[in-house]
C-alpha cells in the first residue's frame, strides 16, 4: 500500500456512469462473505448505473442491485475516466 | 464407499501435503466405475439464473416428481432420464446457490444433500454443474467447492450465446483439458447440448477432476483436525469430511434446516475451538479461503476465456434504462400490475361463464333424471354445487399464475423487486421480500416458499407473517360473489367492479405493509437489512415453461377442489341436512336452523352479530377456515337448499333474496363490504397454517398469525359495520 491512501467513499455516493474499485467491505460477516463469494471482493471494478437509495451496478458483466444499507458498507475509490 | 478405508487424517500438517490425497486425484486417470447396480443419482446444481431449471426440464421432460423436502418448504424436484443404453437415471434438481456456505434455507438444502446429511434424499453419485458462460468465474466458484467433494462431475456450459454476444468466448475444450471433466456447451433455452449432456451422463466411467488446490497454510491445521473428527465421530468418508470441514469453518453452520442430521458433540467442540482462534486473527479465514479459491479460478480461466474487446451495451442493458428508470420504471410497473388485475376480471369472464353454464346444466340434468331424495340432494347441492362453485375460478387463477410465471421467466421480477426496494425499505424490509409478496397475490403458499431466498431470519419471518395478507386468488371467489351481490351486472359497468376489487387488493396490500412496519419495530427489531440481488439478463418468455408451471399449479388447485373441497361440501351438506327437523313439512330454512351446521352457526352468532353477520354467514366462516373459497360453496349449499326445487338459481340471486329473521335483506351493501373486508384480513386457510408451521418449525408463529389476522379482521369489520349503521347505510 502506498503512503497516500486514496480517498474512499461508499458505493452509494458513486455518481451514475462512474467506475470505482472496491477497497473495503464492511458490514456483518455473513454479508461481506457472501458479497466476496459472488466475486465482488476487494480490487474488483464496479460501475454505477443508476439509483440513489437502491443502487444498480455492473460488476464483472453482471447487474447487481444493492440496497442503501449494503451500498453504504462497500467503500470504493474512484477511477478517473481517462485511465480506463 | 470406495474411500472408506482411508486413514482418517487424510490431510497432513505440512503444507505440501495439503492437496487432495494422491490416490483420489490421479490426474487424468480414471477410477473404477462408481456406478453401482442401483439407479444412478445425478444432482443438478448451479448459481441462480444460470438456466438450470430450463435444462432440467428439457432433460427430463414430463418425467418429474415435484414435492418438498420434509421439514422445509424447499421444492424437491426429481426427474428421470434414460441413458444412451436405455438405463434409467435419476436427476435431482437442487436449489440455485452461489456457494455451499449456506446463507438461506434453500442453500442449506443444497449443502446437506451434497454432503449426504439428509436421510430423505439419496446422496448423489454424480453431479452436473450448470454454469453461465457469460459469467464464468463467479459460476466456477460453486463448481470449485463441489470439486472438493471428489465426485464425478459434468459441467454444462450454458448460455454460450449470451456470452458470445457480450464479447466473451469460452472454450469448452480448454476448460475440459484444465479440469479433466466433461464440459458440454449448451443453450438450454433452445434445447442445444441436451443430447450431448445425456451421452456424457450415460458414460459408465467418468473421470474425476484434476482438482489440485492448496488450502491456505493458515487454515490447514484447523481443516485437518476437523476432518479427522468428522471421519471419527460423524462417520463421513474422508473426502466429504475434508469438504465439510472447509465449509464448517466459513459457514459456522448458521443455517440449519429440519430433516438434516446434526453434527456430533466432539466435532462441534473442535469447531468451536477453531472458530474462537479464527476470530483472533486479523484477516478472517473465510475471506482468505474465498480469495484463494478465486485466485485458483483466475489461473484456470486464463486460457479458457477470451474477450473480444468491449461490445456496446447489451439489449438487456438498453431495456433496463427504461424499465428501472425512476419515472418510466414506475409507470411500466403500474401498467403491468393494472394489466394483470384487469385481465383477471375481463378475459376470464368467458371461460367462467362457460363453466358456470355447464355446471348448472349438469345440476339440472341430475335433478331431472333422479328420483327426489337425499342422494339426489347430495349430488346436486353438495357435489355439483360445491365443486362447481370453485371450478369456476380456475380461469382466473390460471391467468394469475400466467402473469407471475411471465414476470419470473423474463427476468422482470427482479426488476420489480429493485423498483419496490425503496418503498419496502420504509417498512424495514428490502426489495427481495417483494417477490414473495407478489406471489402471494396468487397464493400465500408459493409466496411463503419464495421467502427461502431471504437470508436474514428475522426479515424472513416478518415476510412469512404478513404474506397471507396479500389478497390471494382464493379470496377472489368471495370478492366476486360479494361484488356481484352488491351490484347488478347489467347496469353497472365493469370498471366499477374492477374498482371495488382494486380497493380490496389495495386494502390487503396496505395491511401487509402496515403490519410489516409494526412487526419490524416491535417484535423483530434488527438493523436495516442488507440486500444484494442479481438482475438476470432479460430473456424472451419461455411459453412452454410458463404453461408447464400453470398446468402444475392449476392441477394442484383442481386436486384440492376434487378432494378437500369436495369433502367439505359433502360434510357440509350432511351437517345442513341432519338431524332432520321433527316436522317433516318444515321449510328448508327451518331445517338448516335445526341442523348441526345451524347450531354451530347459532353458537358463533353472538360473536359476529356486531359485524352484521348472521348464523348462516357464520357457517360459511367456520367452513371456510379450511380454505377461503369454500365460503362460496358453503353459501351455495346453505342458500341453494332454499331455492326452488326444479331449478338451480344462480347463487347471487339467492343471496340477494336472502332475508334475516326479521325480514330485512341479509346481504345489504354494507354487509357485503364488511364481509369482503373480513376476508381481506382474516386468516382463513388451513394449508397456509400448515406451511407456516413447517417453515418456522413451531406452532407459535402460525397461532400468532391466526390471532393477529383474524383479530384485526374482527375489529376492522366492527368499526366499518357500526360506523356504516350509524351513518344510516
Amino acid at each position: 500500500m502506498s503512503a497516500s491512501r486514496p480517498l474512499l467513499f461508499p458505493l452509494c455516493q458513486l455518481t451514475p456512469g462512474a467506475t470505482g474499485r472496491i477497497c473495503e467491505i464492511n458490514g456483518d460477516e455473513n454479508f461481506s462473505q457472501r458479497i466476496r463469494e459472488m466475486g465482488f471482493g476487494e480490487a474488483s471494478l464496479v460501475t454505477k448505473i443508476s439509483g440513489n437509495s437502491t443502487s444498480l451496478c455492473q460488476i464483472n458483466g453482471t447487474r447487481i442491485a444493492l440496497n442503501h444499507g449494503a451500498a453504504m458498507n462497500i467503500l470504493v475509490e474512484l477511477i478517473p475516466a481517462v485511465s480506463r | 464407499m470406495d474411500n472408506a478405508e482411508d486413514p482418517p487424517p487424510a490431510v497432513a500438517h505440512s503444507s505440501d501435503a495439503l492437496t487432495l490425497p494422491a490416490h483420489i486425484t490421479p490426474a487424468g486417470k480414471k477410477r473404477p466405475s462408481a456406478v453401482p447396480d442401483r439407479t444412478p443419482v445425478y444432482a443438478m446444481v448451479g448459481n441462480p439464473n444460470c438456466g438450470k431449471t430450463t435444462l432440467f426440464n428439457s432433460l427430463t421432460g414430463l418425467r418429474q416428481k415435484v414435492g418438498n423436502y420434509p421439514g422445509v418448504t424447499v421444492e424437491k424436484k426429481i426427474g428421470e432420464v434414460f441413458s444412451q443404453h436405455g438405463r434409467p437415471m435419476k436427476v435431482v434438481d437442487l436449489p440455485g446457490a452461489y456457494s455451499l456456505a449456506a446463507r438461506s434455507p434453500d442453500e442449506a438444502v443444497l449443502r446437506d444433500v451434497l454432503l449426504g446429511r439428509r436421510l430423505d434424499t439419496p446422496q448423489p453419485d454424480r453431479i452436473i454443474c450448470v454454469v453461465d458462460a457469460s459469467n464464468l468465474e463467479r459460476n466456477l466458484y460453486l463448481v470449485h467447492q463441489i470439486l472438493d467433494l471428489g465426485r464425478p462431475v459434468i459441467i454444462a456450459l450454458n448460455m454460450m450465446d449470451l456470452a458470445a454476444k457480450a464479447g466473451i468466448i469460452v472454450s469448452a475444450k480448454k476448460l475440459e483439458a484444465e479440469l479433466g471433466v466433461p464440459v458440454i456447451s449448451c443453450e438450454a433455452v433452445r434445447g442445444r447440448g441436451v443430447l450431448e449432456l445425456k451421452l456424457a451422463m450415460s458414460r459408465v466411467d467418468l473421470a474425476l477432476a484434476k482438482h489440485r488446490w492448496d488450502v491456505p497454510a493458515a487454515i490447514a491445521p484447523a481443516i485437518a483436525e476437523l476432518q479427522a473428527s468428522l471421519v471419527d465421530n460423524d462417520q463421513r468418508p474422508a473426502l466429504i469430511a475434508r469438504a465439510e470441514a472447509l465449509l464448517l469453518l466459513t459457514d459456522l453452520d448458521t443455517v440449519r434446516v429440519a430433516g438434516s442430521t446434526p453434527l456430533s458433540a466432539r466435532t462441534t467442540e473442535v469447531l468451536a475451538k477453531w472458530s474462537r482462534r479464527s476470530e483472533a486473527t486479523a484477516r478472517t479465514w473465510s475471506s482468505t479461503l474465498i480469495s484463494s479459491r478465486y485466485a485458483a479460478i483466475g489461473r484456470l480461466c486464463q486460457d479458457v476465456i477470451r474477450r473480444t474487446g468491449q461490445s456496446g451495451p447489451s439489449i438487456s442493458d438498453r431495456i433496463d434504462t427504461v424499465l428501472v428508470h425512476t419515472f418510466w420504471g414506475w409507470l411500466f410497473f403500474g401498467l403491468i400490475m393494472a394489466a394483470m388485475l384487469f385481465s383477471i376480471f375481463t378475459l376470464a369472464e368467458y371461460p367462467m361463464n362457460w363453466i358456470d353454464g355447464h355446471m348448472a346444466l349438469l345440476g339440472a340434468w341430475v335433478k331431472n333424471s333422479m328420483t327426489p331424495g337425499d342422494l339426489r340432494d347430495l349430488l346436486t347441492d353438495g357435489v355439483i354445487g360445491g365443486v362447481g362453485g370453485i371450478l369456476v375460478f380456475l380461469p382466473q387463477i390460471l391467468i394469475l399464475f400466467f402473469f407471475v410465471g411471465l414476470l419470473e421467466s423474463t427476468g422482470y421480477m427482479a426488476r420489480a423487486a429493485f423498483i419496490m426496494d425503496r418503498p419496502m425499505s420504509k417498512v424495514g424490509l428490502h426489495g427481495k421480500s417483494f417477490i414473495p409478496l407478489l406471489s402471494s397475490y396468487a397464493c400465500a403458499i408459493p409466496g411463503i416458499m419464495a421467502t427461502r431466498t431471504i437470508e436474514n431470519a428475522k426479515d424472513r419471518l416478518v415476510t412469512i407473517l404478513v404474506a397471507p395478507l396479500m389478497s390471494c386468488s382464493a379470496r377472489l371467489p368471495v370478492y366476486l360473489l360479494m361484488i356481484a351481490t352488491l351490484l347488478p351486472s347489467t347496469t353497472v359497468p365493469t370498471t366499477t367492479k374492477v374498482g371495488i376489487m382494486f380497493l380490496m387488493y389495495a386494502l390487503g396490500t396496505t395491511g401487509t405493509f402496515a403490519f410489516a412496519w409494526l412487526f419490524k419495530r416491535t417484535l423483530f427489531k434488527s438493523d436495516p437489512p442488507l440486500m444484494i440481488m442479481e438482475l438476470p439478463p432479460y430473456q424472451p418468455p419461455r411459453l412452454k415453461d410458463i404453461l408447464r408451471q400453470m398446468a402444475e399449479r392449476g392441477w394442484l388447485f383442481l386436486k384440492n377442489a376434487g378432494t378437500i373441497i369436495l369433502g367439505i361440501s359433502i360434510i357440509l351438506w350432511f351437517l345442513t341436512a341432519y338431524p332432520k327437523h321433527p316436522d317433516y313439512t318444515a321449510s328448508s330454512d327451518a331445517q338448516i336452523a335445526y341442523s348441526f351446521a345451524g347450531r354451530a352457526g347459532h353458537t358463533l352468532e353472538p360473536v359476529i352479530r356486531p359485524l352484521g353477520f348472521d348464523w348462516r354467514i357464520g357457517i360459511g366462516l367456520i367452513t371456510s377456515f379450511a380454505a377461503r373459497e369454500v365460503f362460496v360453496s358453503s353459501m351455495g349449499v346453505i342458500f341453494g337448499v332454499e331455492g326452488a326445487d326444479d331449478n338451480i338459481l344462480p347463487l347471487r340471486d339467492a343471496l340477494r333474496a336472502a332475508k334475516t329473521s326479521d325480514g330485512r335483506p341479509l346481504f345489504t351493501p354494507l354487509v357485503c363490504i364488511t364481509l369482503m373486508v373480513y376476508y381481506v384480513f382474516a386468516m382463513q386457510c388451513m394449508s397456509t397454517v400448515a406451511v407456516v408451521k413447517r417453515e418456522t418449525n413451531s406452532w407459535k408463529w402460525p397461532l400468532f398469525q391466526i390471532a393477529y389476522m383474524t383479530g384485526t379482521a374482527w375489529l376492522l369489520c366492527l368499526f366499518i359495520y357500526q360506523t356504516g349503521r350509524a351513518l344510516g347505510f
